[in-house]
């Protein structure tokens, strides 16, 4: 003889209920999650001390030539490798984003990342290195660079 | 009196294999094995690489003095590294990689004359 199949119902049905109503939950995050989700994180691109420091390119190499030495070797050396077209280039890429605003350092930001086409990027991949891809490098910089003078363009020579 | 020579030969030999020379495999090394007598360890080619931005620091004037050269080590040296090896790992810098430079050191232990 068979047990009722509503004595099997009512008994299974609150935690069957819970199951469906968790599961679509979690469909329905995976489905549709909130807009920043989808976007970059705070420190991709570009390091978020990057975008809000107030520091200009020469400061923040020159605390790279005391504070990371061969990481700033490295990055000369690589400069120099360049043709001075190149290397003035990559001098204008940085006074260029560090005249921004941090809105639209965040902006230009996103942008990099798309725009495989930048000529810039296209000659020297890694023109902005020393600037963005190393957070640690990028924290030592900026907790730094505001003692060194704005202007000193010999940082760009090593 | 065969035997003799054989052993006198052998001897030389001996003697020229244990008197020999020590082997200078490369500066890093030898920098390396300096360091490690001051308890001072890391990857050797960063070290090396750090004396030498060291000296070329101490000579092209963006550090004026030994003071400044050991500050500019403080900060790179691994946390930790006291002062004295601090100083340690200055003065075997510009032994090997800027014997030209030993004045700016000397110049630290007579201060003001």
């Amino acid at each position: 003889m068979h047990r009722p199949r509503r004595a099997l119902r009512d008994h299974k049905c609150p935690a069957l209920r819970t199951g469906i109503v968790v599961l679509t939950g979690a469909f329905a995050a995976t489905v549709f999650p909130a807009t920043a989700t989808a976007d970059a994180t705070d420190d991709y691109p570009i390091p978020h001390r990057m975008i809000v420091t107030t520091c200009t390119a020469e400061q923040i190499l020159a605390a790279a030539r005391d504070f990371e030495p061969i990481y700033y070797e490295r990055y000369i050396i690589d400069k120099h490798n360049k043709s001075p077209e190149v290397q003035q280039a990559a001098i204008d890429n940085a006074h260029y984003f560090y005249s921004l605003s941090p809105e639209d350092r965040r902006a230009y930001s996103e942008q990099m990342v798309t725009n495989f086409a930048d000529p810039m990027t296209a000659s020297w991949p890694n023109w902005a290195k020393i600037f963005f891809n190393n957070k640690g490098v990028a924290a030592k910089e900026t907790d730094n660079c505001a003692t060194y003078p704005p202007d000193d363009q010999s940082v760009w020579d090593g | 009196m065969r035997y003799g020579k054989l052993f006198a030969l052998s001897s030389i030999m001996a003697a020229a294999v244990t008197l020999a020379a020590p082997v200078h495999a490369d500066v890093d090394t030898d920098f390396a094995n300096q360091l490690h007598g001051y308890g001072i360890y890391g990857q050797r080619d960063y070290n090396a690489w750090l004396a030498k931005i060291t000296c070329k620091r101490l000579g092209n004037g963006l550090d004026t003095s030994a003071e400044k050269s050991a500050e500019f080590l403080s900060h790179n040296l691994p946390r930790g590294t006291d002062t004295a090896q601090t100083w340690q790992f200055l003065a075997a810098a510009i032994r090997t990689y800027c014997p030209d430079l030993t004045p700016m050191l000397t110049t630290v232990a007579e201060p003001n004359r």
